[in-house]
């Protein structure tokens, strides 16, 4: 009798590893955030009561800033006492890194009593991170982070400083370029900006000129006409008119976007996220119509959806394709002569070429200011206002003469060795009035994953614009739900 | 030894670790997912009670519908491919191939120590199109066939049917393996007996090996069940689950849901979705044991 019981129990303990083989999948996701998850949710009641005290402490601090004046910011340096904590997501010796590190060294010689911890978090795990610090109300003083969608939730949260004020408070708010705070202004849709730009990038069309010559196009298009003419011409010259990295898909929304802006406005998208037009209005099908139309002239040559964005800059480079679509970022594919074989000055750029002047100007570019700082509305205090005055007022300088590259605030110096191509993106960024965002840009990341995956089988014409423009509001009325 | 499986006590110091650790890294997990998938948004970020929302969310979301149908085709058709390939390969070992037997089996073996990673790179290359052709369109290119090149993994139509080739020439070998070695079990006399009775092929096929290499045939199905079932890092090295949601499978989608959309509540859904189809599969197979085994 005994035996059948030992039997039975064991066979079940067997049975169950069975199903236990199948059934590590399932439970991936939930083990996964476990952790993050028990301490969040503690932390979540006590961030609520603390979102609400830091409502009003927020008011009393502007209040008392009005009464007191707060202080005076025009002469010297207090030298006020500081452990000023940085998360970032660039190493100390890359890219951004170095021109934060070196701003933070040079301010240590202003102000000795400033000291300044520098922390590194992989820009996958940044969101994840910035929430969970969020959650438990300890921000970092200053930290990288993403302009657009995932910033307003902190706006609406109250946990992140209103620069704007502040840099007017310390008077340098001629520091950060008109450009950049117009964008970050719409990418937040607040008439203040929260964030310091890290970055001002343009986007348009690189177009290689030899194949220009050789097709016989003589100028670069202003009318979005002239353009669709060029593109037919240089298709009828036997060239790929265009190179696009759908691979990659936001190389495709970017062409896209540039036609819903040009024909309906740079707020268009905006509307469409706020739900005041929907996104299967005409408009913007037909955008997503003339990409398809694009496509299926064969202007993309085969296989679009299998090229990446750095094969599809290699074939404008070495000549097998006559126009892509890509920001000022891609310079410095540019400047790399082993790979750029179209040499020093065989790659141009057009901005994206105008329908209706009177609903986008030419002087409208399409711009991004990369990833970008925000600061603590908890910690910061007056060391910190002297530190981000400090910061402003340099910044420009420092990465024009270290890194040849504009970042959205003013500089007074040039680069020694400036590439002709790095001089052409500071041309474009002078002659810029106005900016438009990406296609993505008001989109959480829901309705932004449906806009990124279908514009392939949009563009492999397995999809009518119609519907793809309909998948795009399923998405949103779904993520709405 | 009867005396000490007599013992309650003993019985328990034997179970009890193995079922605590079962139960914290298994079991735990699956109920966590059930209280879960009664919440919206994530832990931290908007995460509140919602009851059974997500549950009626499931069966109205195209996206998860696409995703089941795409996971479904792909497991039927890699596990037959797996299986019934893996079959004809033992077979023919067994059979025809005469010399250098180890040679081939090592070659045939070979892809599935191969990382999935490496697999994928290696098959973007043979299915490519821009800017070179890869070796399938050159190929057809060169035979004259060029209305057939075709951007294989650019459009939605051919784009799983790639994937699941590449996952039966991936899987194929250890199941030719497996098989192989049942096969070798299966004493000559018996299969002379049947010959000297007058079996052609397909009769000794049919009648004979099929039968004695069932409970084999099983094992393989499960294996093939359980790798396809979960359908995620092929699909992600090869198409990324493109063009469109084409190749996206259930356990692709669950990420999506929870870790970009922050939505781990209607994740936990999804997960639990995949957990009974995991279970309903299991159990389906194990029913063709079951029955012929009475005989």
């Amino acid at each position: 009798m005994k035996k059948k019981v030992l039997a039975a129990f064991m066979s079940t303990v067997m049975l169950a590893g069975v199903l236990a083989g199948c059934g590590s999948s399932s439970s991936s996701s939930s083990s996964g955030s476990t952790g993050s998850a028990e301490t969040t949710a503690a932390a979540e009641t006590s961030a609520a009561a603390e979102t609400a005290a830091a409502e009003t402490t927020e008011a009393a601090t502007t209040e008392a800033a009005a009464d007191t004046g707060s202080g005076d910011f025009s002469g010297e340096d207090p030298q006020l006492t500081k452990d000023f904590h940085i998360l970032s997501i660039w190493a100390e010796d890359n890219d951004n890194g170095v021109l934060i590190n070196q701003i933070c060294k040079d301010y240590q010689k202003v102000n000795p009593n400033f000291t300044y911890e520098y922390e590194l978090v992989s820009s996958d795990d940044l969101r994840q991170k910035i929430s969970t610090l969020a959650a438990s109300n300890d921000l970092p003083d200053m930290f990288v982070y993403e302009s657009g969608k995932p910033i307003v939730d902190l706006i609406d949260a109250g946990q992140i400083t209103d620069i704007g004020a502040l840099l007017k408070e310390t008077g340098s708010s001629d520091y950060v370029t008109p450009a950049a705070t117009s964008l970050l202004e719409t990418l937040s849709g607040t008439d203040t900006i929260y964030d310091l730009p890290l970055g001002l990038n343009v986007e348009g069309f690189w177009y290689n000129k030899a194949l220009f010559e050789q097709a016989g196009i003589t100028k670069t298009p202003d009318t979005w006409d002239e353009f669709e003419e060029d593109l037919k011409t240089l298709k009828d010259a036997g060239i790929q008119p265009l190179s696009c990295g759908a691979a990659d898909k936001w190389g495709a929304t970017r062409l896209i976007n540039a036609y819903t802006v040009r024909t309906m406005g740079a707020d268009a998208m905006q509307k469409a996220a706020d739900g005041d037009t929907n996104y299967t209005d005409d408009g913007y099908v037909a955008a997503a119509q003339k990409i398809q139309d694009w496509a299926n002239a064969g202007y993309f040559g085969e296989g679009v959806n299998t090229v990446d964005m750095n094969t599809a800059g290699s074939m404008l480079m070495t000549g097998k394709a006559a126009i892509f679509y890509n920001g000022s970022w891609f310079t410095s594919n540019l400047n790399d002569t082993t790979a750029n074989q179209a040499g020093p000055d065989g790659i141009g750029f057009f901005n994206v070429p105008v329908v209706d002047p009177s609903i986008s100007p030419a002087d409208s570019y399409s711009m991004n200011c990369g990833n970008i700082l925000c600061l603590s509305q908890d910690k910061t205090d007056e060391a910190t206002k002297w530190f981000v005055k400090y910061f402003v007022e340099h910044i420009g300088d420092v990465a024009m003469e270290m890194q040849g590259s504009v970042k959205g605030y003013t500089y007074t110096t040039e680069a020694s060795d400036m590439s002709g191509y790095t001089q052409l993106v500071l041309d474009e960024i002078d002659k810029a009035k106005s900016a438009f965002t990406w296609y993505e840009a008001t989109m959480n990341s829901e309705v932004s994953d449906a806009a990124q995956q279908n514009v392939q089988t949009l563009l492999s014409g397995e999809m009518s614009a119609q519907d793809y423009m309909q998948s795009i509001q399923d998405a949103k009325d779904m993520s709405d739900m | 030894m009867k005396k000490v499986l007599g013992n309650k006590k003993a019985i328990a110091l034997f179970v009890i670790p193995a079922l605590i650790i079962y139960t914290i890294i298994v079991a735990l997990p699956v109920v966590w997912s059930f209280y879960y998938s009664m919440y919206s948004g994530s832990p931290g970020l908007k995460w509140k009670f919602v009851g059974l929302a997500n549950y009626g969310k499931l069966f109205r979301d195209k996206n998860f519908i696409d995703a089941l149908v795409v996971n479904l085709k792909y497991i039927g058709f890699t596990m037959l491919g797996q299986v019934g390939g893996g079959l004809l390969m033992a077979l023919m070992f067994r059979f025809w191939v005469k010399g250098g037997r180890n040679a081939v089996r090592t070659i045939v073996f070979f892809p599935t120590v191969l990382p999935t990673v490496a697999v994928g790179q290696l098959f973007q290359k043979i299915y490519e199109i821009q800017p070179n052709y890869g070796l399938l369109n050159s190929f057809l290119s060169n035979v004259g066939l060029q209305k057939w090149v075709q951007p294989w993994l650019g459009q939605a139509s051919t784009a799983l049917p790639c994937l699941i080739l590449m996952d039966i020439w991936t899987g194929i070998g250890f199941h030719s393996v497996i098989l192989y070695g049942a096969l070798l079990d299966i004493p000559e006399d018996i299969i002379e007996a049947g010959r000297i009775d007058g079996c052609g092929g397909w009769q000794l096929f049919k009648n004979i090996l099929a039968p004695l290499l069932r409970p084999m045939i099983i094992s393989s199905c499960v294996f093939s069940f359980s790798g396809t079932v979960k359908m995620f890092e092929s699909a992600l090295a090869l198409t990324n689950g493109g063009p469109g949601n084409a190749t996206r499978s259930l356990s692709m989608y669950m990420y999506s849901v929870s870790f970009t959309y922050n939505k781990v509540g209607y994740g936990s859904v999804i997960a639990i979705f995949i957990f009974l189809m995991c279970i309903a599969g299991s159990f389906v197979i194990n029913r063709f044991d079951v029955k012929e085994s009475y005989y």
